[in-house]
């Protein structure tokens, strides 16, 4: 107790004293060293806090009163330390990389202001998870999100990056509204502002619970990037610097789903009654939506953080889908079920976090070295950055849930639990369940394809631009950075235990935890196999598998010679790198199929030598462009019809005294009306 | 989780050994029967094995634009595809690996093959590999939801997705008697027929850029590495044979281990096998490749049925 409150203080004075020192040492040569040492060190403190919360009791202290009114309190139980544990992971690993990566801004302007809005973004985020009342909760969220909407317009320079962070901070206050109004109408109820009177009362009216969590899930989920709230996110994420980028995708949306988890799991207890079925197929039906308009985006965008953004739309509806199932499986009694489907949503949160911190990390180190991110300037890096190849190369595989890395994992414990819809009974949930496993399905192809474009154009073939062919590795600690998080991939996937015995005992969850060689495996009703998963097994496979080629390949093909020749070029000599495939033409089959959803144009220009001779061309231009639907249709006809209204209103206010005289007329005569009705009753 | 002998591991392994050796055998079947009914000769069914050895004994030629993705990606392909070997009964009616994963570590396994060599595709510099990428990823991505809903509904039906279980639960009922499984043979038969780049949707014995996807992804390619490439696609088309004979046929499998029931079950493995083979190679005689965007077609026509089979569960 004495430890973790000791614990808790020194995080904050190293976060503090990052800021405090990044501000103060301006500047300096070391600068960097002086900010992000001292933040990386905190974010240690916070995995170790965490560890020693999950795998002991919960910790519950009160700093201070005002009146009773507003306590500080601090609260950490499993599900907080869940989630610091998270924040510390990843903050060690981008604190680390931004020893390096801050370089970038030395020389361009004032560095001291980045490096302390990164320290307080990362302790209000910490503060978020920790509090245990409705005032702090929502001061430090609303800190959280004016410091990253500070950090989104760090290179303010750019006309472009003002504009998404004002869609980011109009966006933000929307959900923060909605989550207002959910804590407000629980405060109607208990007459506390204290998350604990949250969690006893019991005896809430059904339909006040149904709106306080409408309100809740709408107000977290702007924050996550649910569709078709999700705006804002493919305009912020990629304007804020990378590292920052990471944090805001790897954690920041992970904090959303943290008030979820709180708001309908911890507050209340979604249990045995069939009330909860549409707030858990509600989260189904956005989730898998979510992950489809996702990943349909990622895979035609050609700036790579942006394509990078929208796959964590993607990831956060699947994460949606297993929490939704988690509640539908709940609502049947099926508990075992609803456990599966919990830990495989919480695992993906976890990896999430991991690989797309990784992602970002290294489409940052892609900008340090080459200064573009257009995926369509790249190409041919694998060979410039080995490393960092190697390192995007593994989250790829581990982002599309292939194995053996982490993302298989979440994805086939997601799967297994969509797999058991047949134990609801309720013929018309089973069918609707089934078209969530045809979107989850599509998703995965599609995410494949995606990450195949995303690493293939950018780090394979010839280089597409000077900017690609100058390119060279990035200084040691941005590659530590990324290594870190890499091996975390690589160890989540080959022993899964780990990572699913910490949420068991993190959310205190009914579940067997066990040795980390152990088997996965889920039983059938009538208790025969009906899936198991041993990662370690099939490595071992995989391994003497190879072996055993590489012998035969040896004993039959004895020693060969390799030679290194020129790409075949059909005999015309001299390929270029204008022949190659290129991001657009490589995503263009799929981006015609879905032609109903991208609405795809080409704008060809052609100019001709003569222009009575059609057949000799002199040059064509072609500008390809998609539409994107939810911008146009919804956000545009939405601003555009308030816009009609609100001009509508102005004319009230057109400056003349005489008018306004005549409206203080209407108005006193308005009231005078109301008070002489109101005294007949 | 019952604990195997050693025998029963040797063979667990003679198993996926038979999978690995016997399936170029099988590609060779495959073109002698194309050529018979082309009224041509025909090469003999075991030159698949010679063209193997010959290619594994040659020199290569790299591209000097590929990275080490290109020189790796026919080792990891190979052993990918190789490695879900293991998890496929073949004459038992179980695998002891069993354990280990189930049909979508099988599915997974593939699509790491898959993602390497689509990434070998781009790695050469020319647009042949990356037109066969392009068009391999289209065809894989919407070949997920057909697979996961043929998964779903032989899951439904035979209680799992451990291969074990779904074997073994076919082989104690009667065979598709019931209409949800008949919905799921025709559709699991028209992604076996994508996955393995069979003529309607790809066609693999032309070098011509317009008609080709998986040749044109591997045109770079020579020597050993060639060889490990049209090694462990055959191996892949053996996979999904045996899956489909598993699933759907499942005749004589050996319960008590003895000598004469295990070579009796191989033959009748490979009697089995074989057939569906001669079928799956007179189907290719009678149909033209598809144009390219008619192909989500008829992935959709094998995704309507899969959906109707668990329609048909659930009714």
């Amino acid at each position: 107790m004495v430890e973790n409150l000791f614990l808790i203080c020194a995080i904050f004075a190293f976060f503090s004293l990052g800021a405090t020192l990044g501000l103060l040492t301006r500047g300096h040569k070391y600068h960097s060293y002086f900010t992000y040492i001292p933040s990386s060190f905190a974010s240690f403190l916070t995995i170790t806090l965490s560890l020693i919360i999950i795998f002991s009791e919960s910790t519950h202290l009160t700093f201070f009163n005002i009146q009773h009114l507003f306590d500080f309190e601090i609260f950490i139980d499993g599900v907080s330390a869940f989630f610091l544990l998270i924040i510390g992971l990843i903050s060690f690993a981008v604190s680390i990389y931004s020893l390096s990566y801050s370089k970038k801004f030395d020389d361009k302007k004032n560095n001291s202001a980045l490096g302390m809005l990164f320290n307080v973004f990362i302790i209000s985020m910490v503060l978020v998870v920790i509090s245990n009342n409705v005032f702090f909760f929502l001061i430090f969220w609303e800190l959280m999100s004016l410091t990253s909407f500070f950090l989104v317009i760090y290179e303010h320079e750019n006309k472009n990056n003002l504009k998404s962070g004002l869609t980011y901070l109009v966006m933000t206050h929307l959900g923060t509204g909605f989550i207002f109004a959910s804590f407000i109408l629980m405060y109607t109820q208990t007459g506390s502002f204290s998350f604990d009177s949250f969690r006893d009362i019991t005896i809430i009216p059904q339909h006040v619970k149904d709106i306080a969590f409408v309100l809740a899930f709408v107000g977290f989920g702007t924050k996550a990037g649910m569709v078709p709230l999700h705006i804002w996110l493919p305009k912020a994420h990629p304007s804020a610097p990378s590292n920052v980028s990471a944090l805001m995708s790897a954690v920041m949306l992970k904090i959303a789903i943290y008030g979820i988890v709180r708001c309908i799991f911890d507050f209340n207890a979604v249990d045995g009654s069939t009330d909860y079925v549409w707030l858990g197929m509600g989260m189904i039906i956005i989730g898998s939506i979510s992950a489809l308009v996702g990943i349909l985006y990622a895979l035609v965008e050609n700036d790579i953080k942006r394509a990078l953004a929208f796959s964590s739309i993607e990831n956060v509806g699947i994460i949606f889908i297993g929490l939704g199932l988690s509640i539908v499986f709940a609502a049947f009694h099926l508990q075992a079920l609803s456990v599966l489907a919990f830990i495989a949503s919480m695992f993906h949160v976890l990896n999430h976090s991991i690989f797309k911190g990784l992602l970002f990390m290294t489409a940052g180190s892609i900008h340090y070295s080459t200064h573009t991110k257009n995926i369509e300037e790249l190409g041919g890096l694998i060979k410039k950055m080995p490393w960092t190849a190697m390192m995007f190369l593994i989250g790829s595989i581990a982002i599309i849930g292939l194995p053996p890395l982490n993302g298989f994992i979440s994805e086939w414990l997601t799967l297994q639990s969509l797999l058991a819809v047949f134990q609801i009974p309720s013929n018309i949930l089973q069918v609707s369940l089934a078209f969530a496993i045809l979107a989850f399905a599509l998703t995965i192809g599609l995410a494949g394809a995606t990450f195949v474009r995303l690493f293939g154009i950018t780090f394979l073939s010839k280089g597409r631009s000077t900017k690609a062919v100058n390119a060279i590795e990035v200084p040691k600690f941005m590659l530590i950075g990324k290594a870190i998080l890499a091996s975390s991939c690589i160890l989540l996937g080959i022993l899964p235990f780990i990572g699913m015995n910490l949420i068991v005992s993190a959310f205190n969850l009914p579940y067997m935890s066990s040795s980390p060689f152990e088997t996965i495996s889920i039983t059938n009703t009538t208790d025969s196999n009906f899936a198991s998963l041993m990662m370690p097994g099939v490595l071992v496979i995989l391994a003497s598998v190879f072996v055993g080629v590489f012998v035969v390949v040896r004993i039959i093909g004895g020693k060969t010679k390799t030679i290194k020749y020129g790409t075949w070029d059909c005999g015309f000599g001299n390929l270029s790198e204008k022949t190659q495939y290129t991001a657009t033409s490589l995503a263009d089959p799929i981006r015609r199929i879905f032609g109903v959803f991208y609405k795809p144009h080409n704008d060809i220009d052609v100019d001709f030598y003569t222009k009575e001779n059609s057949y000799f061309k002199k040059s064509i231009h072609v500008i390809s462009t998609t539409k994107n639907v939810f911008d146009e249709k919804m956000y545009g006809k939405t601003i555009s019809g308030s816009l009609f209204v609100l001009n509508k209103i102005r004319k009230i206010q057109s400056g003349k005294v005489n008018a306004y005289i005549l409206y203080i007329m209407i108005t006193l005569i308005a009231l005078l009306l109301f008070v002489g009705f109101g005294a007949h009753e | 989780m019952s604990d195997f002998s050693m025998l029963e591991y040797g063979l667990g392994t003679l198993q996926a050994l038979l999978i690995i050796v016997l399936s170029p055998l099988i590609v060779g079947v495959m073109r002698k029967i194309k050529a018979k009914s082309q009224k041509r000769t025909g090469s003999g069914i075991f030159q698949p094995y010679y063209d193997i050895i010959k290619l594994l004994r040659k020199d290569e030629i790299v591209s000097d634009q590929s990275s080490w993705i290109f020189r790796y990606t026919p080792w990891i392909n190979f052993v990918s595809t190789a490695s879900a070997a293991f998890f496929i009964p073949v004459f038992l009616v179980y695998s002891p690996f069993g354990v280990v994963g189930d049909i979508l570590l099988v599915v997974g396994l593939f699509a790491l093959g898959r993602f390497f060599t689509m990434l070998a595709g781009l790695d050469v510099a020319s647009s042949f590999g990356g037109l066969g990428s392009s068009r391999e990823m289209m065809v894989s991505a919407l070949l997920e939801p057909a697979l996961f809903m043929t998964i779903f509904v032989i899951a439904l039906f035979y209680g799992g997705t451990n291969i074990s279980t779904i074997v073994s639960s076919a082989n104690d009922m009667s065979i598709l008697i019931v209409p949800g499984v008949l919905f799921a043979l025709i559709a699991f038969f028209i992604i076996m027929m994508a996955e393995t780049g069979k003529l309607p949707f790809d066609n693999p014995s032309t070098h011509l850029e317009l008609t080709m996807i998986h040749e044109s992804m591997i045109l770079e390619y020579s020597g050993k590495n060639l060889a490990l490439m049209e090694w462990s696609h055959a191996i892949k088309q053996m996979i999904l044979f045996t899956l489909f004979v598993d699933i759907f046929f499942t005749w004589n499998f050996v319960e008590q281990i003895s000598l004469v029931g295990i070579s009796i079950g191989i033959l009748f493995f490979i009697a089995k096998v074989s057939a569906l083979a001669s079928f799956t190679a007179f189907i290719e005689t009678r149909v033209a490749k598809w144009r390219l965007f008619r192909v989500s077609d008829l992935i959709a026509m094998a995704i309507s049925s899969s959906m109707i089979g668990v329609i048909f569960f659930f009714l």
